[in-house]
């Protein structure tokens, strides 16, 4: 259990590290992922820190576990849905702007004398 | 003019503009339609925004207004590419907004009874909405999904800031209370859809409906 961890967690690793680098991924989200891995890793290291989180936190039960799971997911995904926005806003602005300014350059090139 | 694949409808409506005579400019907001579109507009003679991906109704339509209010238009009449408005009508909406002093003057399908066909799922929907509106902002519009609208240099200015981009022509209407703009709703013949088919199916009448409520209902809680 504690090798498949680890591998997952390398896994995880070796992946975001290879996204950064081929540019697919940007490093402000990368780092994120890395410290994702990170902590997988080191639950596989050193396997009693689960019991170790149970008491500093008080959850003794794995539903409790994965609700903590959960709600890091939800508010990663939330994250995205904003990011999304963000972008969205600044791809209308930018095709809005496009559109008029090649409308102009259009109107300027007809007018001026060959 | 918002148009996304309407070259069979395009060209009519725009020489129909260019018919009212002087100081009426067809201005086109293609929205990177993948058939002939912008160059049967730029043909007939109209001013050609080709926008280089597709932004949905609103953000073509704000794209219109952003023109408008750039190049100092005083009235700013928007009409659908399909056809299915009467262009005769559009010196009416511009002179009520005049003579009336509003900001927005909307062409309705349903102030009296005219003669257009329309299924009776969306007849329905667009009631529930108008009831929607009046309840949230005291406003009587019956028909606040029509598209054929005139809009002053005030309502240019803050649309072209400001302009809802998933159902805009209810969601503006909120937008337009929050702005106390002054809007009038006038009675306009509608023909019937000569190409194309509407962005709203009988089906999904009852889908959009809820969408559009909700949407509308986030924009009464909305910063300016």
């Amino acid at each position: 259990m504690q090798i498949f961890i680890g591998l997952i967690s390398l896994a995880f690793f070796v992946l975001t590290f290879e996204l950064i680098r081929k540019r697919i991924l940007r490093e402000e989200y990368a780092i994120l992922w890395l410290f994702t891995s990170l902590f997988i890793a080191i639950l596989s290291l050193w396997p009693r820190m689960v019991p170790l989180i149970s008491k500093i936190t008080g959850f003794y039960y794995v539903t409790a576990l994965l609700l903590i799971v959960t709600v890091f997911l939800i508010a990663m995904l939330m994250h995205f849905s904003t990011v999304i926005s963000r972008i969205k806003d600044a791809n209308k602005e930018l095709t809005q702007r496009y559109g008029l300014l090649e409308l102009r350059v259009r109107e300027m090139e007809q007018n001026m004398p060959s | 003019m918002p148009a996304y694949n309407e070259e069979h409808s395009i060209g009519g409506v725009v020489r129909n503009i260019k018919a009212l005579g002087e100081g009426y400019h067809a201005i086109v907001i293609n929205d990177n339609s993948n058939d002939q579109t912008s160059l049967i507009a730029q043909q007939e003679g109209a001013i050609v925004i080709d926008l280089p991906c597709n932004l949905g109704i609103g953000g073509a339509v704000q794209t219109g207004f952003r023109y408008a209010l750039a190049n100092e238009y005083d009235v700013c009449v928007q009409v659908d590419g399909d056809g299915q408005h009467p262009t005769e009508k559009v010196p009416y909406l511009s002179k009520t907004l005049n003579e009336e002093k509003c900001d927005l003057v909307i062409g309705s399908r349903f102030v009296v009874k005219t003669d257009y066909d329309i299924s009776c799922m969306r007849r329905i929907g667009i009631q529930i909405i108008s009831l929607f509106l009046w309840l949230s902002t005291g406003v009587s519009i019956k028909d606040p999904t029509s598209g054929f609208r005139a809009t002053n240099r005030k309502a240019m200015g803050l649309f072209a800031k400001d302009y809802p981009q998933d159902y805009p022509e209810p969601q503006s209407l909120i937008f337009a209370h929050k702005y106390r703009f002054k809007v009038k709703e006038v009675s306009i013949e509608m023909k019937n859809r000569m190409h194309g088919t509407s962005s709203i199916t009988s089906l999904k009448a009852g889908y959009y409906m809820i969408k559009v409520l909700l949407a509308m209902f986030i924009d009464l809680f909305k910063k300016p």
